[in-house]
């Protein structure tokens, strides 16, 4: 017989603690936000050069020798932060391609000669991303490039 | 018009990467948080739970070689674990359905999914804070009710559930 389920109602601290009023509005409070970010959002394609770069070297170990499980994984935890922090910074293309990357590598444990490419065409089009500096919501680009790289994976397995 | 006053709230933010954790604080910081802690995994997270008693923990998923649904078990079911109702936000690219199950499965209050905004953050805090679901504890299962949610009518089946005040 399964265990009896058992409710707890414990105190609500949180509600005790934070006021529900006397603060900035939501809507001060986020541009407050935006502003306390806005220089750490200038510094991130510096910190993407790195990330981009550690992906770079990652895809050229598995293009020699088809890839390992391990490299691959390595090249999925990349991609995986990228897609993260992408748009998170207001480079949302960033975020789409890296989604792309990750659907792409994920659960795989070796790589074929042209799923290599598939790798280096993402990287590529991310480099390309922050060469033109394309910042902000881009609707139809990212549209067009969601359906080019969902059919380039299909193509390329 | 006015909102909540977060100068007292006192938040842990858990990610391996120093951007994400720079960007979280910042939003908070801008949303008048005043006293933030961070933590690059799961160990340090759960050290910090105990040293620091943040009123939220926001955690990444993914932070090898541990995880952030670790630190969601850790934090409601480990013995030494000061406080297993924490209101827990699990912020990560996994935004799959099974792995949103997963991680509620595993006891998180809420999740968001990166990328993020600092107007979803700001929502998301709102929405820990005014949570009033209960606990349940059954099987291996320690968390926030898992139904509650769900259910916009009262529950028509049989009332398993024995309730008690903590």
């Amino acid at each position: 017989m399964a265990d009896k389920p058992e409710k707890i109602f414990p105190p609500n601290r949180l509600s005790g603690k934070v006021r529900k009023t006397g603060g900035p509005s939501p809507e001060k409070a986020i541009l407050r936000a935006l502003n306390a970010a806005e220089d750490l959002i200038d510094s991130y394609q510096g910190w993407a050069v790195d990330d981009l770069a550690a992906l770079w070297k990652a895809y050229e170990e598995t293009r020699s020798n088809s890839g390992n499980p391990q490299q691959i994984l390595k090249m999925f935890e990349i991609a995986h932060g990228i897609r993260g922090e992408g748009g998170s910074f207001g480079f949302q293309l960033i975020s789409t391609i890296g989604d792309s990357l990750c659907k792409f590598l994920e659960g795989k444990r070796k790589l074929t000669a042209s799923g290599s490419e598939v790798v280096k065409v993402h990287i590529l089009a991310m480099r390309a991303v922050f060469r033109q500096k394309l910042k902000g919501p881009q609707p139809a680009m990212e549209r067009d490039l969601r359906q080019l790289l969902a059919l380039l994976r299909q193509r390329v397995r | 018009m006015s909102g909540y006053d977060f100068e007292t709230l006192k938040v842990l933010v858990v990610d391996d990467s120093r951007p994400m954790r720079s960007l979280i604080k910042s939003f908070l910081l801008g949303f008048g948080v005043k006293e933030m802690f961070e933590a690059i995994d799961a160990n340090e997270a759960f050290v910090e739970v105990r040293d620091s008693s943040p009123d939220i923990v926001i955690t990444d998923w993914r932070m090898p070689p541990t995880d952030g649904i670790e630190l969601v078990r850790q934090i409601r079911m480990d013995l030494n674990s000061p406080n297993p109702y924490l209101p827990i936000i699990m912020l990560t690219g996994f935004t799959e359905l099974h792995r949103v199950k997963q991680a509620r499965d595993a006891g998180v209050t809420a999740f968001l999914a990166k990328p993020i905004s600092a107007q979803a953050l700001y929502r998301r805090l709102c929405t820990v804070i005014e949570d009033q679901r209960p606990f349940v504890r059954v099987g291996a299962f320690f968390g926030p009710d898992r139904r509650a949610k769900r259910r916009s009518e009262p529950y028509m089946g049989v009332e398993r559930r024995h309730v008690y005040q903590d």
